[in-house]
């Protein structure tokens, strides 16, 4: 397989310009997908990580701005094979209409708001469909029901005619990730795709997430905040915080050998199911802060147990590689 | 732990809530959601009962019905108050109802619509103070000043608005509004769901301290297993309106009786690192409670289903002390628990 | 009202100094909203112009320089004299030229020609027609004035009968502006009462009030205004039929302010912090009127703002049309009655200036409406 990164994102800033002042969003991310591996995205909410996902396929609305960064997509050989920065198109460009949906696809937290209300699921896909493919209307509607039936929903030619709000939760998500594989992309951004669903249907999803990998073998990034979804689904995984990517390892190295002290404390913060009871809990001291008022220097200092007085309060640390080959934005791994 | 207790603060017994379902010109009733069906249960003083089940089980109706916000179809809701009579909670109407608010508390789940933001922090508290007329001008303000500081809030802050706080806070706020009236049962429904993971601890500690510092009862509804597996003395697990196991907390985790109870324990998300070996994919979508299916409602669904359990309903039947299943099954399964780590 | 307010809306994440962020946190409503309103720019120019409207209304008298009803017969229709200045050493200061009328002898039209040789001084604080200020004190000074009261000075011309349109206009502020607020008053209270019991009761109450709306504002507006108007008696006095007008006109009114109380009604009933108000024990008024009724008064606020330019525009109509308000009370409808002939037209266009007193009040209470509607939730997240 082609070993150059199939998505990679470096020095990316996105910032919103509102009446009250500047919002960084996102305040250097750095990250790289390679072909067919999962790429998590964990954080609070507020974090930048969907914010970043949404740079990828220039989806951020203004007031918000991509000021700064590369976001590098190596095409696939069908559609030339070239490599193309994402950050230079404009939004509205003819590239990013054909690389989104047809090169990488995106599903969302609620697919009742990116469903269309008024237009049946057959139609939706169809569209979806032969909006990247030059195939006929029975061509797309055959393929249609097949991507259904892929996604594991029973009946798809009765389920075709059906509006979103016809389906339940687990099958609106279904056919959402049945219309984003329908033109089967290289990469699927997958923004919270079970937040909104019950754990049991949680895992039938994710288990089609998958087995869909598998079979599609494209790549997917997994935006969520579930530390355990993370730890299944994931190969890679990137911590963001306030904006910035503040630790970035493989799944396995990241939750037996957290490094950032940000990523620590929400490691030992979270309550794990099979820990019964040992006290309490320990939980990061204070809150996450507003976006308009960044602290000084490292951005999570002033909740960090590690603080070192006239240096994290400073200068703001560089995200360094470690030689276990994660990366770690933090002045306790200096050189 | 769990065996029967004498002090026994809420006892449910049969409880039912059914809503109607109303179509056309007249309005007409053309059927029930039977959102809680016959469900009994008890909870022990100061001890906290955690109900689980995923979404439109039931369990958020359940403790609405508890502290009357709903008006139960059927069923008793026994409860010890603090003079040592038991009434029944479910018969009570207006005055008599009225003293009881002050015993049971509800804490919200949303920390920005539950609270009203066009009051201040102290009004907000102060509300329920006023309204029983516990306390009177300088007093109030003191006793909401010490409620506050119970919940790690400064009482500074008290003539401030809600919008000046953060998810965290408010959730504060809201504790502290169900505190100041000294309450016994505090029904707490789904309280961290809505807040960010690191907020979560804080929450979920305070919660934990003012327990025993003030003696509470928690009713804590959640769909989230580890939260409840954390604070829970006492799990009932729901589905689709009915109770299908209860047990103590270490019990129900290391070795379930129920397939739900199995399956939910199996499908969240563990966190380590792809370790997954055996989990359980329930197949299909959970049933509708206005046209629940025949038999066990879980049938359908199980993976362990026999012929009986589509015709015959499973009653909850005690299968050890402190210990009850709703499954034909529950003695011949050998079903998996969580690995505790 | 405040002035030293952080100049942007409240959001409490706004990096600000200490003493500002603190105030917007105890910041109340009211506060809020304002803050939000001000950003508004044309709803606060509307709101001034408001205002100045509606002072305009409330010292009609004393700003008018004639008598309203005073007919002349020399000046029919006299085209508006221009003001001049002239402030030199014994100088009439502030004067407009005098005119002399001509009948044309072939067509036989009144011709009027200014008369340069004619100064008619204006005179500030002038004294005039008398009058009742506020309706208490007894008096004859005017803001402004030919300083002979006799003479002429048709700053905007006059009507058919002599009668000069500016004070007309300035005493007909008082009636179209007025008709409005009366008229949304009813309306109001109709729509509070019955959108609330629609809304808070809900069941068949609803369906019957909803029911109800429905058929009234099925009923065309026009024919139904025009049987009720002629179904008034003639010989009613002023009064009765200014407010039999303003009755008829809430009749319609009332029905969308009562869907928007039953709306506000039926979202905040789901709201948790009222369910958390019931479980604090609250009765049923409490709940209404501390918990319920602060979070929709500014969204009736903003609503009857929004509903007055309708109410002005019907008793407009209604009074063009000949079937609302009748002379000798003066309205803005009133004045354009003179103008629906097109001769009139022809001969006197200054006839139709009031309608720019009509358009100019109804984009002003409309702006101003929009304005408080967008801040009326400072809220939202």
């Amino acid at each position: 397989m082609n070993t150059s990164p199939l998505l990679e994102i470096s020095g990316l800033k996105t910032h919103f310009f509102l009446d009250e002042g500047t919002v960084k969003a996102v305040e250097g991310a750095d990250l790289m997908v390679q072909h067919g591996t999962t790429v998590g995205i964990v954080g609070e909410s507020g974090c930048g990580k969907s914010v970043t996902a949404y740079s990828i396929l220039q989806l951020v609305e203004s007031p918000g701005k991509i000021v700064a960064g590369k976001i590098l997509w190596q095409r696939p050989e069908a559609t030339g094979g070239d490599l193309l920065d994402l950050a230079a198109l404009k939004p509205n460009s003819r590239e990013i209409h054909a690389i989104r949906g047809g090169e990488i696809a995106m599903i969302f937290q609620e697919p009742l708001t990116s469903l269309s209300p008024i237009h049946t699921i057959g139609d939706q896909i169809v569209e979806a469909i032969r909006l990247h493919r030059p195939v006929s209307q029975e061509e797309a509607r055959r393929q249609a029901v097949q991507m259904l039936q892929r996604v594991g929903i029973p009946r798809p030619e009765e389920r075709l005619d059906n509006y979103p709000f016809q389906l339940s939760g687990g099958m609106r998500q279904r056919a959402m990730i049945a219309m984003a594989l329908s033109c089967h992309p290289s990469l699927l951004i997958a923004d919270e795709p079970t937040t909104a669903l019950d754990v049991t249907t949680q895992a039938q999803i994710l288990e089609l997430m998958s087995e869909l990998q598998n079979d599609f073998g494209m790549s997917i990034l997994l935006i969520t905040h579930n530390l355990g979804v993370v730890a299944e689904m994931c190969d890679q995984v990137v911590v963001m915080y306030l904006g910035q990517v503040v630790e970035q390892a493989d799944t396995v190295t990241l939750f037996n050998d957290p490094k950032h002290p940000y990523t620590q404390a929400l490691m030992r913060s979270i309550p794990k199911i099979g820990q019964r009871r040992r006290g309490r809990l320990d939980p990061i001291k204070g809150m996450v802060p507003d976006p308009y008022n960044r602290p000084h220097g490292c951005c999570f200092h002033p909740r960090c147990d590690k603080f070192v007085p006239g240096l994290c309060d400073q200068q703001e640390p560089p995200l360094r590689k470690l030689k276990s080959g994660g990366m770690v934005r933090c002045v306790l791994y200096g050189e | 732990m769990a065996d029967s207790s004498p002090n026994i603060l809420l006892s449910v017994e049969n409880l039912k809530m059914h809503f109607p379902i109303r179509k056309g010109f007249g309005r007409k009733i053309v059927g029930h959601v039977r959102a809680v069906d016959d469900v009994s249960f008890s909870v022990c003083c100061g001890e906290t009962l955690g109900l689980v089940g995923e979404s439109g089980c039931g369990k958020t109706t359940i403790g609405r019905c508890i502290l009357r916000a709903y008006d139960p179809t059927q069923g008793a809701i026994h409860y010890q108050n603090g003079r040592g009579q038991s009434v029944d909670l479910a018969q009570l109407q207006g005055k008599d109802l009225i003293s009881y608010r002050r015993e049971l508390r509800m804490i919200f789940q949303d920390p920005y619509s539950s609270l009203n933001p066009r009051m201040t922090v102290m009004d907000i508290v102060a509300e329920p103070l006023r309204i029983h007329r516990i306390a009177e001008g300088r007093e109030i303000e003191d006793r909401v000043a010490e409620t506050l500081r119970k919940v790690g809030l400064r009482p500074e802050y008290m003539r401030r608005y809600p919008h000046a706080f953060s998810g965290g806070q408010r959730q504060r706020i809201g504790i502290a509004r169900a505190l100041v009236l000294d309450p016994r049962l505090v029904v707490c429904d789904e309280p961290v769901s809505a807040l960010d993971v690191s907020v979560q601890a804080q929450i979920l500690n305070l919660l934990q301290d003012l327990q025993s510092e003030f003696n509470l009862t928690y009713l804590f509804i959640s769909h989230d297993l580890s939260v409840v597996e954390y604070l829970a003395n006492q799990v009932a697990v729901m589905y689709v309106g009915l109770l299908v196991e209860v047990a103590s907390t270490d019990e129900l985790f290391q070795s379930p009786k129920h397939p739900y109870t199995e399956a939910l324990l199996s499908a969240v998300p563990k966190t380590v690192p792809r370790r997954n070996p055996q989990r359980i994919i329930l197949k299909g979508d959970v049933a509708d409670p206005a046209n629940p299916p025949s038999g066990c409602y879980f049938h359908p669904r199980c993976p362990y289903a026999i012929d009986r359990c589509q015709t015959e309903a499973p009653a909850l039947r005690e299968i050890g002390p402190g210990r009850k299943v709703a499954c034909h099954l529950a003695e011949q399964l050998k079903l998996h628990g969580v690995e505790t780590s | 009202m405040t002035t030293e307010a952080p100049q942007s809306i409240p959001t409490p994440r706004v990096e600000a100094p200490r003493e500002v962020e603190a105030q917007v946190f105890v910041a109340p409503q009211w506060k809020l909203v304002w803050w939000k309103f001000r950003k508004h720019k044309m709803a606060m120019v509307s709101g001034v112009i408001l205002i100045l409207i509606y002072l305009v209304a409330l010292f009609a008298d004393f700003l008018a320089p004639f008598d309203p009803g005073l007919t002349n017969s020399t000046y029919l229709y006299v085209p508006p004299q221009s003001i001049h200045a002239d402030f030199g050493e014994g100088k009439p200061g502030v004067y407009v030229y005098g005119v002399t009328s001509t009948v044309d002898p072939v067509a036989l039209r009144r011709e009027f020609t200014i008369d340069p040789s004619q100064v008619i001084p204006l005179k500030f604080w002038g004294r005039g027609w008398e009058y009742k200020l506020l309706g208490i004190f007894k008096t004859n000074l005017h803001l402004f004035g030919p300083a002979d009261p006799a003479q002429p000075a048709y700053l905007l011309g006059a009507d058919r009968l002599g009668r000069d349109l500016l004070s007309r206009m300035i005493m007909g502020t008082r009636i179209s502006m007025s008709i409005g607020l009366v008229g949304v008053f009813f309306s109001l209270v109709l729509g509070i009462f019955l959108g609330g019991i629609s809304g808070y009761y809900g069941g068949s109450w609803d369906q019957l009030i909803q029911r109800l709306i429905d058929f009234l504002r099925s009923i065309p507006s026009i024919p139904l205004w025009m049987g009720l108007a002629a179904a008034m008696p003639l010989q009613w006095p002023a009064q009765r039929v200014y407010f039999a007008i303003t009755v008829i006109l809430s009749l319609i009114g009332w029905t969308s302010l009562a869907r928007v109380v039953r709306g506000r009604f039926l979202s905040l009933r789901e709201e948790d912090f009222v369910t958390a108000a019931r479980l604090d024990g609250a009765s049923q008024p409490r709940i209404i009127f501390r918990h319920m009724l602060p979070a929709f008064t500014s969204h009736i606020i903003a609503s009857i703002t929004l509903a007055i330019p309708g109410m002005i525009l019907s008793e407009t109509s209604l009074s063009f049309l000949g079937l609302g308000l009748r002379e000798p009370v003066v309205s803005w409808g009133v004045l354009l009655q003179d103008a629906q002939d097109i001769r009139s037209i022809a001969t006197a266009p200054w006839l139709l200036i009031p309608a720019i007193a009509v358009v100019v009040s109804v984009l002003a209470l409309n702006f101003l409406g929009d304005g408080l509607r967008d801040a009326a939730d400072p809220y939202t997240r």
